[in-house]
């Protein structure tokens, strides 16, 4: 039995009158990569940075591995490691500088912090740029040196505050290899993001996040098996029009959809029903081009749970 | 949690400081510069202002108000990083690290001391050249002046950084302590010129921390003999505590939200 590496209980965070985050309850366990879906001002890196002891909560707590952020914040400061959405360095800082005094101060020898950093510069690409200063390096080249800071500290729940955002797509899928190393490796990785196709390639539980409250968590499969009618059979058919009686037999399997010679219909557990509907498609001589299952999408759980749609709030 | 770990933290949290500070060399110098040719503007030009009755060698007793504006300088830069970085959002980095927050204070503040110390060396060879060698004893005096004069410094600036973010009022607020401790100490102009100007007011400029240095130096490299040890370096001690006190709370208090 996993234990829990995060645990957070009826947490509020309110800035003046404003409230982050309300009444947050969520159990992480070790060694899972868990995702915070949600979009921008939603309360992800709010919770993010009060489990990093970077603020405190206004009520409830934050346990991590048992200690709690309010009474032993050095504690979880010394379990903890976050890479910031926005990359924390002053401009005329060097990488290199950066990431070997963060080395030492999470712990190493100076000789020891040489070599740790090197190894990580160069697993991320970044050693060809270990000497230019902050303000010439792209983007995506900051972030990758804020979440170099994570993998040379090995800490026992890692935070990755929207990790890809500004990288590019190639890079983003070494990263996100680099990401499941680092939990292979015995980290507890906590990811915020808004990008949908991030959580789905990593993240093993999502809890979405929405106007600063948890409005579901589980699985991905559970999250999205709790839309109902969420799978789409799609089929592509000769001709430009079906029969009457095919539409009302496939009416009786969910709402349709119909675009020219594509139909679509929105059922539960598509995989047990598109046996059948091929069969009637068949029995009614009507002739497939082409016929899917698709599962609904992150967004459309997303759409589904909170009414809104996660792009357009980003 | 171990002695040791807690050293550690503030050592290396004050030698980031202090490798910043190198980078930063020649922008300081130029203050320093800017500095010195106002002085130099003061004795050419303003000659009633610094009487020659009253100061036979101008040169000789401005040298130790070039250590105080040296630590002024230098010490006080801490703070704009302070700033900057509080702005930035740097800090969020700063205070997520396994360091204590009193660690943390601790090293900025030693960072600024630091600072302090060596971009002052130089000039305390200077006056060693200009003046007269001190003796062990004065040296020790010298030294410990420097020491207490630079974390007083540190730790206002850091205060003063931490008690608003915008860039605009923190210059403002720089420049007027400046004023405050430059112009009303006798830094520039001896005892005598500031009673005759300030007036019954004049006692005021006795309490600064730049009077108490700068009396210090001038003792300590033989410029005068009268000069109430005791007396300054109470005074400096006494704003080195409250100055160290209150950017402990201060910076500790704006660290965390």
């Amino acid at each position: 039995m996993k234990s829990k590496a995060v645990e957070i209980v009826n947490f509020t965070k309110k800035f003046g009158d404003f409230t982050a985050v309300d009444n947050l309850n969520l159990e992480i366990y070790e060694n899972e990569v868990f995702g915070l879906l949600g979009p921008n001002g939603s309360g992800k890196t709010t919770t993010l940075l009060t489990i990093a002891t970077v603020y405190k909560p206004t009520s409830g707590d934050i346990y991590v591995f048992g200690h709690s952020v309010t009474r032993e914040d050095y504690v979880v400061r010394k379990l903890v490691g976050i890479a910031f959405q926005e990359p924390k360095a002053m401009w005329i800082d060097k990488p290199y500088d950066l990431l070997t005094w963060h080395a030492r101060i999470v712990g190493y020898s100076m000789s020891d912090a040489k070599k740790i950093v090197r190894e990580v510069m160069e697993l991320l690409g970044l050693w060809e740029h270990r000497n230019k200063q902050f303000y010439q390096l792209s983007g995506g080249t900051r972030k990758k040196v804020e979440l170099a800071k994570v993998l040379i500290q090995k800490p026992r729940v890692a935070i990755l505050d929207e990790p890809t955002a500004q990288v590019d797509v190639l890079s983003k899928h070494a990263l996100w290899d680099v990401i499941k190393k680092l939990r292979d490796e015995g980290t507890t990785v906590i990811i915020a993001t808004n990008d949908m196709f991030e959580a789905e390639r990593v993240c093993e539980k999502i809890a979405i996040i929405y106007k600063g409250k948890l409005r579901a968590m589980g699985t991905i499969s559970e999250l999205k098996d709790s839309i109902p009618r969420g799978d789409v059979i799609e089929i592509q058919y000769e001709g430009s029009r079906i029969p009457e009686k095919l539409f009302a037999s496939l009416e009786e399997y969910g709402r349709i959809e119909t675009q020219s010679s594509t139909l679509r219909i929105y059922v539960e557990k598509g995989e047990e029903k598109v046996l059948d509907v091929i069969d009637l498609f068949r029995k009614n001589n009507v002739k497939i081009l082409r016929i899917m299952v698709k599962e609904p999408t992150l967004d459309d759980v997303f759409t589904y749970i909170t009414g809104a749609k996660l792009r357009e709030e980003s | 949690m171990e002695v040791k770990e807690w050293i550690r933290g503030a050592v290396l949290v004050a030698q980031r400081d202090l490798s910043r500070f190198w980078r930063n060399i020649y922008w300081l110098a130029g203050q320093v510069a800017m500095n010195i040719a106002d002085l130099v503007i003061f004795a050419v030009i303003f000659r009633g202002l610094v009487n020659p009755a009253f100061i036979p060698d101008y040169i000789r007793f401005i040298t130790p108000g070039i250590l105080c504006l040296a630590i002024f300088i230098s010490a006080f830069s801490i703070g704009r990083e302070v700033g900057i970085e509080l702005r930035r959002e740097v800090t969020q980095y700063l205070v997520s690290l396994p360091v204590t927050r009193g660690a943390l204070v601790a090293g900025r503040i030693m960072g600024g001391v630091l600072r302090g110390f060596l971009y002052q060396a130089g000039f305390v060879i200077l006056a060693v050249v200009l003046m007269s060698m001190p003796s062990v004893d004065k040296w020790i005096l010298i030294l410990t002046s420097s020491f207490l004069l630079a974390l007083t410094m540190s730790s206002l600036s850091i205060t003063l950084s931490t008690l608003t973010r915008d860039f605009n009022l923190q210059a403002a607020i720089r420049s007027l302590v400046y004023f405050i401790f430059f112009f009303v100490s006798n830094v520039f102009y001896p005892e005598k010129a500031l009673a005759m100007r300030l007036g019954s007011a004049a006692p005021i400029a006795y309490y600064s921390p730049m009077s108490m240095a700068v009396n210090l130096y001038r003792f300590g490299f033989n410029y005068t003999t009268s000069v109430d040890v005791l007396f300054n370096l109470a005074g400096l001690i006494a704003w080195a505590t409250l100055s160290l006190l209150f950017a402990y709370k201060v910076y500790i208090r704006n660290l965390t939200r």
